[in-house]
């Protein structure tokens, strides 16, 4: 399973880091966003583009970030704006940037901050875009609250539509924008997963779970079907849900061998997941959810068990905390481990197997 | 033919015509003759012409129109002189023939004519003499007539007297057989003659029906009551089983021949059986079948159209007590017992069948009996696996946080004992089954060990299952064990986990080969049906289920553990504000409840897993800390971070991960108490390091990370082989607290010491008994 050297490493990020996003908008080529997570530097961040002949990834510029960067998303119909969470000693923020003009010319030009996302008292944990296109709405989360915004590039400006408090269920982790609903996103909190309607405000279907669910990391859409849910928890490894049974999962995929960080559908192929854990290792998944297949799953043969996991990709030093797919060619991904290496993968010879 | 067409002549009489026709047709001078009978008229027309004439005027000498001219003519040119001599001499000769024989036949008509003219003269004077004789008849006819009239006439009179006295004689005899047959009826009950009392009775009948309201009231009275009587002997006869079958069938014979109603009796009788049986059921069955047997047999011959319903009956006997047996099941009977009571039905069976084939009792009897061995196999598994589980869910639920020493140890030696004794036990009830020399089972034998196999791999399948459910790994089916989870799936205790974990090994490495040999051994052959999936217990396949199982469960014992842990560290470090910490003062208290889990983990561990080698447990904690903390390199290392605090840093830290050898953090897990120890161990410290990174620290913050690592340091010891994974993953711990750290200046030394000597002086003052 040695995933080898197949992929194309990029070692400019110089500090430790978390995060890295695929640049959606950009539709000419397999362009990333990668931030640094350091205490005491000034951290940076990468936009890395893939060379032309696919055989390097290149820094397409650098740009500093004022502060340690704890998230970073791209925005999904501006391939220059993006957004990040950050933290400056105590204090949390959360800004949209904008990547200036010209950036090839100056080495390391500043970033134009749009707007920042004031106004959140807890510890920021992520900023959400509507993943499929042009959408003037922005969600921040914090550990306890949940900001709708408006927001407006060309004023600059971001405005609080409305604020949905999770006073009940303490320490929000983190979640995701449903694709096939502008009005629903999924939250997780320390034991349990949220559906939260964006127009009320309010939890709509609570999956009230026992203490075993606790810890789930990371959330995802399937972007092709709706309903369809990957979490990745600490003690299952990664499961797939339909959201409208919550009863019991459709499959559950092993994870990694410590704490499954997270998980990610390929945009294309709503089949294939990616994993990254702190085991330093990416599993690449394959996971067929037919619908006759929610009963419970029984001991079935091993061979099909084994059949899930595509590849593990292990050539790694440190934990990986961010994963992406490239939305400009599927087959490949981008992965940063902690340590602040970026290593381009294609999943193609392993789709093959199959 | 030739007369039809008129052409021959009238005068020629028949016979004459026919030779002349067998001549003509003899010498062929005609071919139209000889030719057939509708060419006669023409060869008779053609006679006449006069080419016919030419052609055998020889040959018509004997016909009408013989022209001796021509002959003459003829016979002078054709022949010479000597024939000529030859044919007058044959010819005289014939004439003189010829004229014998005239003479002779003239002889004989004359003859002929003068006889009859005799006896024509006879006859008249012989009628002359009869005809005074017939007058004479003829009078003395009538003369008799006459006679035989007045005789008639005057006896007459008397013969209608005659008759009349006879017919009343008849009717005189039949009142006095009327009036006799109460008496008579009652000397036939005495001597039991019962047939000839019914033939009686009926006989008067009609009589009592046609005047028995009238004349005969009280003779009719007497002989009904008389009947009464004996109907009553009769069915006191037919109900008394001492009676020999023949009379009693006679009895019910005689009955319906009084009309009496038969079917109620019958069905009296059919009732009373029932019940007797009903009781054969219920008491201990001590009227042996041969008796029932008897029985039925006396109920044919006595009704013999009575049989559907003894079918019926047999049946329900039957299907009743092997109700009972079934019932029996329940209760968990031994194979032998089973065994027993199924034989005694099988015979039963056969001697009933013996009476009344067509309630198709063996048939009914292998089938209910094939059922009912299938069911045993199936309970026993049943109560197998719950006899495996129950202790299991029982040793937890008893258990306490803190468990006795070797309880636990105990509680696995014997669920190891009770897998493997439960199944060799239940393969020994099982060979119980086919070893019989009944015939039912002989029959099924071969059913019988392909149940015994397929029951065995199910049993696995099914006991593997149940492991998952109890681990809670599974979510288990609503109707299977659902009082049990609803306790359980919430907090399953990992004990139990372990020690199925361990308990799969077990089955896998010791049960299950054991079992294959004693099936291969005993239960060999088989295959009464066709396997499509090949022989029913597969081996391979669920040493395969229980190797997977086992890992499972391994894994999933150290995720529960480590999930515990988790928990535990998250508290711990997303709680206070790391980066507000006031300085350190002692080993925080979180390292207490670390190290009391990893305690609890060690316990269980040794307790279920093997081949823990004595580890040196009293190389005595306090003398171990202070020699082994201190790191030059990573004292040196930080000491140059904290003067030189440049990006250069964090690449020198690659460097020296670089230079010190990869860990291999993530190995597999094998089935001993190092190897889950230490993953355990591993895995927990991981968790730490990753919690530590996503904080942000002050130096005070920091300072207590590396005051609390380091007594880890030390206390780890103890558990684990692999020291340096774990030194590795505490200085790794170190390193992202450093690293997260904005301030980052570690403890001097001395203090460090003397924090951590505190610490263990604390201990071992709360537990004197220590070592």
């Amino acid at each position: 399973m040695q995933g080898g050297s197949s992929g194309i490493v990029y070692g400019g990020l110089k500090y430790q880091a978390r995060c890295i996003a695929d640049v959606r908008a950009d539709a000419g080529s397999t362009t990333f966003l990668a931030g640094t997570l350091s205490l005491k530097e000034e951290n940076e961040v990468h936009l890395i583009r893939l060379s032309p002949g696919e055989s390097e990834l290149v820094c397409d510029g650098l740009f500093y970030h004022p502060n340690e960067i704890w998230d970073l998303k791209s925005c999904p119909f501006d391939h220059r704006v993006f957004s990040t969470v950050y933290t400056s000693g105590e204090g949390y923020g959360a800004a949209v940037w904008k990547i200036p003009e010209q950036h090839g010319q100056s080495n390391s030009p500043q970033l134009e901050q749009l707007f920042e996302l004031a106004g959140h008292m807890g510890k920021l944990r992520c900023v959400l875009w509507w993943p499929l296109g042009k959408h003037d709405k922005l969600i921040s989360i914090d550990d306890r609250n949940i900001f709708l915004w408006n927001i407006d590039s060309s004023n600059k400006s971001a405005k609080v539509i409305s604020q949905g408090s999770a006073d009940m269920l303490p320490n929000l982790r983190g979640g995701a924008w449903d694709p096939h609903n502008h009005n629903s996103i999924a939250a997780i909190s320390d034991s349990s997963l949220h559906l939260w309607d964006l127009r009320s405000m309010d939890i709509i279907l609570s999956k009230s779970t026992a203490i075993e669910h606790a810890h789930i990391r990371d959330v995802d859409y399937n972007p092709k079907k709706q309903n369809l849910i990957a979490t990745t928890e600490d003690e299952f490894g990664i499961r797939l849900w339909d959201l409208r049974m919550l009863k019991h999962p459709l499959k559950d995929l092993p994870g990694h061998s410590h704490w499954t960080w997270t998980v990610r559908h390929n945009p294309e192929y709503d089949e294939l997941l990616l994993s990254a854990g702190t085991d330093s290792t990416v599993n690449l998944w394959l996971a067929q959810v037919s619908s006759n297949d929610s009963g419970p799953d029984s001991p079935s043969s091993p061979k099909r068990q084994e059949e899930q996991l595509l590849n593990s990709y292990t050539d790694y030093e440190d934990s990986i905390y961010g994963i992406a797919w490239s939305s400009h060619d599927p087959s490949l991904f981008a992965s940063l481990s902690y340590d602040g290496r970026v290593v381009l993968e294609s999943v193609k010879p392993y789709l093959q197997r199959k | 033919m030739a007369t039809a067409s008129g052409a021959p002549p009238p005068a020629m009489d028949e016979k004459a015509r026919r030779t002349r026709d067998l001549l003509a047709s003899f010498y062929n001078t005609d071919p139209s003759a000889a030719a057939g009978a509708g060419a006669a008229s023409p060869a008779s027309l053609a006679r006449h012409s006069p080419t016919a004439a030419v052609a055998s005027p020889l040959d018509s000498i004997n016909s009408t129109s013989f022209d001796p001219e021509t002959y003459l003519n003829v016979l002078v040119q054709q022949s010479n002189l000597e024939g000529l001599l030859q044919r007058h001499v044959k010819m005289a000769a014939e004439i003189k023939n010829l004229d014998t024989d005239l003479q002779m036949l003239v002889y004989e008509n004359y003859n002929k004519f003068i006889s009859a003219t005799d006896t024509i003269k006879r006859m008249k004077t012989n009628i002359v003499g009869m005809e005074a004789n017939m007058e004479q008849l003829l009078s003395k006819i009538t003369s008799v007539q006459s006679k035989s009239d007045t005789v008639n006439t005057s006896l007459f009179d008397k013969r209608e007297n005659i008759e009349k006295l006879h017919r009343t004689r008849n009717l005189l005899r039949k009142v006095q057989f009327i009036y006799d047959l109460p008496s008579r009826l009652n000397k036939c009950i005495k001597t039991e003659a019962y047939a000839d009392a019914v033939r009686f009775f009926t006989g008067a009948k009609p009589i009592f029906e046609a005047y028995g309201d009238t004349s005969f009231q009280d003779c009719k009275k007497a002989s009904e009551e008389a009947m009464d009587l004996v109907i009553q002997h009769l069915q006191a006869k037919l109900y008394s089983d001492s009676e020999p079958i023949e009379a009693r069938a006679e009895a019910v014979v005689l009955l319906k021949q009084l009309k009496f109603p038969v079917d109620n009796l019958k069905s009296n009788l059919l009732e009373k059986l029932e019940d007797c049986l009903l009781n054969l059921q219920n008491e201990s069955t001590q009227a042996s079948i041969s008796d029932i047997s008897k029985t039925f047999r006396a109920y044919l011959i006595i009704f013999p159209d009575s049989e559907k319903r003894l079918i019926e009956l047999a049946q329900t006997l039957f299907s009743n007590r092997y109700e009972t047996v079934r019932e029996n099941l329940k209760k968990r009977i031994s194979s032998t017992d089973l065994l027993a009571m199924l034989r005694s039905l099988w015979e039963d069976a056969t001697a009933i069948d013996e009476v009344i084939p067509e309630a198709a009792l063996p048939a009914f009897s292998l089938e209910t009996t094939r059922d009912i061995i299938r069911q045993h196999i199936a309970t026993a598994f049943l109560h197998l696996q719950s006899e495996i589980s129950d202790p299991l869910v029982r040793t937890h639920s008893t258990s306490n946080e803190k468990l006795e020493e070797l309880q636990l140890q105990n509680a696995m030696d014997t669920s190891k004992i009770r897998v493997s004794q439960g199944c060799i036990d239940l393969l020994q009830e099982f060979y119980h089954l086919i070893d019989g020399n009944t015939e039912v089972l002989l029959k099924l034998r071969d059913l019988i060990i392909d149940w015994v196999q397929e029951g065995f791999q199910e049993f696995f399948q099914k006991l593997d299952w149940h492991f998952h459910v109890l681990s809670g790994r599974s979510k288990s089916f609503p109707q299977e064990s659902s009082a049990l989870d609803s306790v359980q799936i919430d907090k399953v205790p990992t004990v139990l986990v372990l020690m199925l974990a361990q308990l799969c090994v077990y089955i896998e490495q010791t049960t299950i080969p054991k079992v294959t040999e004693e099936l291969a051994s005993s239960f060999s052959g088989g295959g009464a049906r066709s396997y499509e999936y090949g022989p029913p217990f597969v081996p391979g396949e669920i040493c395969r289920l229980y190797r997977s199982s086992g890992e499972k469960f391994l894994h999933h014992y150290i995720n529960m553990k480590t999930q515990k842990i988790s928990k535990l560290l998250n508290k711990r470090f997303t709680t206070p504000v790391w980066i507000k910490h006031k300085e350190p003062r002692e080993v925080n208290m979180f390292v207490d409840l670390l190290l009391l889990e990893f305690n609890g983990v060690v316990s269980e561990v040794k307790q279920i897993l093997p081949g823990l080698i004595r580890r040196h447990r009293h190389s005595d904690s306090t003398g171990s800390t202070t020699s082994s903390r201190s790191n030059p390199m990573r004292e040196d290392m930080l000491n140059r971070s904290n003067t030189n605090r440049t990006r250069s840093q964090f690449l020198e830290n690659h460097l020296a991960k670089l230079f010190e050898q990869k860990m291999e953090i993530f190995t597999k897990v094998e089935y001993t108490q190092e190897s889950v120890i230490s993953t355990v161990l591993k895995l927990c410290l991981k968790s730490l390091q990753e919690f530590v990174r996503l904080q942000t620290f002050n130096r005070s913050g920091f300072q207590q990370i590396q005051l609390d690592m380091e007594f880890l340091k030390s206390s780890l010891k103890e558990f684990v082989d692999d020291e340096a994974a774990i030194s590795f993953l505490l200085k790794e711990v170190n390193n992202a607290a450093h690293e997260r750290c904005l301030d980052p200046i570690p403890l001097e030394p001395p203090i460090l010491d003397k924090l951590i000597n505190a610490k263990l002086a604390k201990i071992k003052e709360q537990n004197p008994n220590m070592q």
